[in-house]
């Protein structure tokens, strides 16, 4: 399946995801809600054929932190399909079972962005140490790297007083 | 007998520091006698927040953080970080420029997978190929150095363009390295196909079959190597690719054999493209001046690391610094499939099954030509050897007098 195909079946079935391309191999879509992005990253699995997790790209969207998955397909097309959780409950479903090769992206997001991945089967964490302190999650756009401390691996922001 | 087996399976914990491990990873095994039964590998020892960093500073300074990603493929990363700046900033590259990438990251590939070769060959006690695929690497490295200035990280590329254009005896000096080197990596290939010892410990060994490939979504030569053809320099030609066709590689083989064989062949192909880029390379400027700031957008990118795909994310929101910079490395990409590659085999296979990935690790940056600045700490093969035979002298043995070929 083709970019051009792709975009059509997925403007068919999920016009709200506005499913577009700027250059040949890539598509992009809107962010959606958890539930129908995970329908419709079932559907592209399933039906289009777009079976290799390629990577899973997180960033921080002011009150929500976004994730983008990158899935591809037997012709090489990088399919990008969005959600947006929000930030101060960041909770989504692992997609491990479609995509194996997508959970070490799913740890990682638990590390640096703090989104809970519900169904991520146990095991080692991924990118940061053991010591790292609970609840500091560094791609979050207000982790400031100036206020931590790599000797003691703390996160010490000044205090609101302190601040003023 | 059931219950006594599972009482005696043992736990072996390979890393994070290990002498079979040329970087930092943690392995624990399960073993059942000497076979592996489940591994479950820990990484993300390198972190260093390199994205965070560049969310911070602005696009050259970007620039200079992304070719350390990598000590071996660092143009690569360069290569992809530019194009993914050149499409959001709508900037024409130079033909020249493409050319002069192609050629340095051609030659990339080369010491790229000389070096994976060596280390291959050390970790199955073939060290005599270690060593002379390491000799023949410094061959490459020293063409790259004079090219950029340095062994690793070149700094050649810069957005829209390149910073170090090509002089005539300079790309003499290439051919006649790519002659050199195309003798010795006949005999290499030759090696390959003949050697029984290396064959027999090499073959059978790190399966991943094709549909592995699809599930665990591996790159480069490890998805070559199971006759499937990965290679962005094709499926998507980018640069110098648009021009000049790639042979792809490919090999049947699925094991650590055919990675070994995937790399072998794709060295020659590297040889052939460059000589045919150094032929017809274009005249013209080499690069074209970009802007400070960035529209609004965003690009993925990506380019054929030697390790394979290597896929860079850049979302611009229209300042000085890139929004949000992702890097999605070729060997994160084929470490998803690893345990699969390890179960089932022996505990003394687990060094070559690891390596024949070619994890990605940093190679010592030591600056030996200063440009510009008079200095010349160049030490070359000859003056390397003299000095060795001056160190086996003063414990009172004389190599000097054993002949050897001078390459």
């Amino acid at each position: 399946m083709n970019t051009e195909e792709t975009i059509l079946a997925l403007n068919k079935h999920f016009p709200a995801l506005e499913a577009v391309s700027n250059r040949p191999l890539r598509v992009f879509t809107a962010f959606a809600e958890p539930k129908a992005f995970e329908e419709t990253l079932r559907y592209a699995n399933l039906t289009l054929g777009y079976h290799k997790g390629k990577h899973i790209i997180g960033t921080d969207e002011g009150e929500n932190i976004g994730l983008s998955y990158i899935i591809s397909n037997d012709e090489d097309v990088l399919l990008v399909l969005r959600e947006r959780v929000p930030k101060s409950a960041p909770h989504v479903h692992s997609m491990g079972e479609l995509y194996p090769s997508l959970m070490l992206h799913e740890r990682e997001m638990v590390d640096l962005f703090g989104v809970q991945v519900s169904g991520l089967p146990e095991g080692p964490r991924y990118p940061l140490p053991d010591c790292w302190p609970d609840g500091e999650y560094p791609m979050r756009k207000e982790w400031n790297p100036a206020y931590f401390n790599k000797q003691t691996v703390t996160y010490e922001p000044p205090k609101q007083e302190d601040a003023k | 007998m059931s219950d006594y087996r599972e009482k005696n399976k043992v736990v072996v914990q390979i890393g994070p520091q290990h002498p079979s491990l040329k970087e930092p990873g943690s392995f624990k095994i399960t073993l059942d006698g000497e076979k592996v039964e489940r591994a479950v590998i820990e990484i993300g020892y390198n972190h260093r927040g390199i994205e965070k960093a560049c969310e911070s500073r602005n696009y050259i300074q970007a620039l200079y953080i992304i070719e350390r990603v990598c000590g071996i493929c660092s143009h690569a990363h360069t290569s992809c970080f530019c194009q993914a700046f050149e499409e959001i900033a709508g900037l024409e590259v130079p033909r020249r420029a493409h050319y002069i990438r192609g050629i340095v990251g051609e030659l990339e590939r080369l010491h790229s997978h000389l070096l994976w070769l060596g280390v291959a060959s050390h970790e199955i006690g073939f060290d005599t190929l270690f060593m002379y695929t390491w000799r023949d690497r410094e061959l490459v490295l020293d063409l790259l150095a004079r090219i950029g200035g340095n062994r690793v990280n070149y700094g050649v590329n810069t957005y829209g363009g390149v910073r170090r254009d090509l002089e005539p005896e300079l790309m003499q000096d290439i051919l006649t390295v790519c002659d050199l080197l195309e003798e010795k990596l006949k005999y290499y290939a030759d090696l390959a196909l003949t050697e029984t010892t290396l064959i027999a410990r090499l073959r059978g060994i790190g399966t991943l079959l094709p549909e592995d490939v699809r599930k665990y979504s591996a790159v480069g030569p490890v998805a070559r190597a199971a006759g499937i053809m990965d290679d962005v320099r094709i499926t998507e030609p980018y640069g110098v690719f648009r021009e000049i066709a790639v042979n792809g590689i490919t090999d049947d083989h699925c094991d650590v054999y055919g990675r070994t064989l995937v790399r072998v062949k794709e060295m020659l192909e590297a040889i052939r493209l460059i000589r045919i880029m150094v032929k017809e390379i274009p005249d013209g400027p080499i690069s074209v001046r970009p802007p400070r700031k960035l529209p609004v957008g965003e690009s993925l990118s990506r380019v054929e690391a030697p390790r394979g795909e290597d896929i860079h994310y850049i979302r611009s929101n229209g300042g000085e610094s890139p929004d949000r910079v992702r890097v999605r490395a070729p060997s994160e990409a084929n470490w998803h499939g690893m345990s699969h590659m390890l179960e089932g085999f022996q505990l003394a296979d687990v060094p070559i099954i690891i390596a024949a990935i070619d994890p990605c690790y940093s190679c010592t940056d030591r600056a030996i030509h200063l440009i510009g600045d008079g200095i010349n700490q160049l030490t070359d093969w000859a003056q390397i050897r003299a000095l060795s035979i001056e160190q086996y002298k003063a414990r009172g043995i004389d190599p000097g007098s054993i002949k050897i070929r001078e390459f």
